[in-house]
């Protein structure tokens, strides 16, 4: 088959096909009623065109699903961070003890706060252990809220002994002042709990 | 709408869809056109005449959708006067890979002469 085909409808394909290579999708061919083949090459350079853009908003919403999955799970894992990093658990009834891992920082102190008390308050706790015993380091800054928590856990009417305290952490805690150093201190949580369940009268000597 | 129906006969007495087709196709009126004929539609099987005018387009996903219809009428005769409309439906037809008694025509007499040729066994 030989057709004879205007040099510029030529040119106005290769112009558009220019455009969509540098990523503009919108332009098309401009068709004109040429009752030849070469309507149909022109008509489908527009068909992939629109195929192209069809594409491309299908990728973008997939883009977009997939970053809300992200920020959803990265909500879920804060949670899960926030929950890990305070566990607060009954051991006896109006005993609760808090065993802390790792670092503690002024958020987490923070967070560490709203939930002991909270929990205080749900359980009518008398007693709370704040075991440090795997604790590897407390921001300087942090110490002071802590020592806040154990005020306010006294306000609420319960007892606060921590355990598990390091030589460091025990000089951070003098360095504060000789006013918050009068907290009750025991080597290990089970030596907090026996003291707690006998002077409850739940454990015999 | 792109698409007007009405149900006819051929010069030959057999049942006919025909089928005004004017401007911008949308994939909701393709759906519309398959309903009409897909197994418990109202002409399934039947011999259809499209009257195609000239700047009718077919939206993407109402293309698509076309491919879906090749089992579901009897005979399809397009009439086109439109050199851009024809090689819209050649396109068509490339993308599908051809269907199957179908065949365009600029007139519309031919149109029904061959349907009535070749109208299938109901």
């Amino acid at each position: 088959m030989t057709i004879t085909i205007d040099g510029s409808r030529i040119d106005h394909i290769l112009e558009i096909l220019v455009k969509a290579a540098n990523g503009d999708y919108d332009v098309r061919v401009a068709l004109s009623e040429h009752d030849d083949p070469f309507l149909e090459v022109e008509l489908g350079v527009n068909y992939l065109l629109e195929e192209l853009i069809e594409r491309r908003d299908q990728n973008q919403a997939q883009h977009q699903e997939l970053l809300a999955r992200a920020r959803q799970l990265a909500e879920q894992q804060d949670e899960l961070v926030l929950a890990l990093s305070t566990p607060v658990i009954a051991v006896w009834p109006g005993i609760l003890a808090l065993p802390l891992v790792g670092r503690v920082d002024d958020e987490r102190a923070a967070a560490m706060t709203v939930a002991l008390l909270d929990r205080v308050v749900a359980e009518r706790a008398s007693h709370v252990i704040l075991d440090l015993t795997g604790v590897g380091a407390i921001a300087p800054s942090t110490m002071p809220a802590i020592l806040r928590m154990v005020r306010a856990i006294g306000l609420l009417g319960a007892r606060c002994l921590i355990t598990g305290i390091r030589p460091e952490l025990a000089q951070q805690i003098i360095a504060l002042s000789d006013r918050d150093a009068h907290v009750q201190a025991l080597a290990q949580l089970s030596d907090a709990l026996a003291l707690v369940l006998r002077e409850k009268g739940a454990l015999r000597r | 709408m792109p698409f007007r129906y009405e149900e006819k006969t051929t010069p030959k007495g057999a049942p006919l869809l025909v089928v005004h087709a004017s401007g911008h196709v949308s994939f909701a009126d393709a759906e519309e056109l398959g309903n009409r004929l897909v197994a418990k539609g109202p002409n399934h099987r039947w011999l259809v005449l499209t009257l195609t005018e000239k700047g009718l387009e077919y939206a993407p996903a109402a293309r698509k959708h076309f491919q879906t219809m090749k089992d579901d009428y009897g005979s399809l005769a397009t009439v086109v006067t439109s050199p851009i409309v024809r090689a819209a439906i050649n396109m068509m037809m490339r993308l599908f890979g051809g269907a199957p008694n179908f065949r365009m025509f600029s007139d519309e007499a031919e149109a029904l002469t061959w349907l009535d040729a070749v109208r299938p066994v109901r």
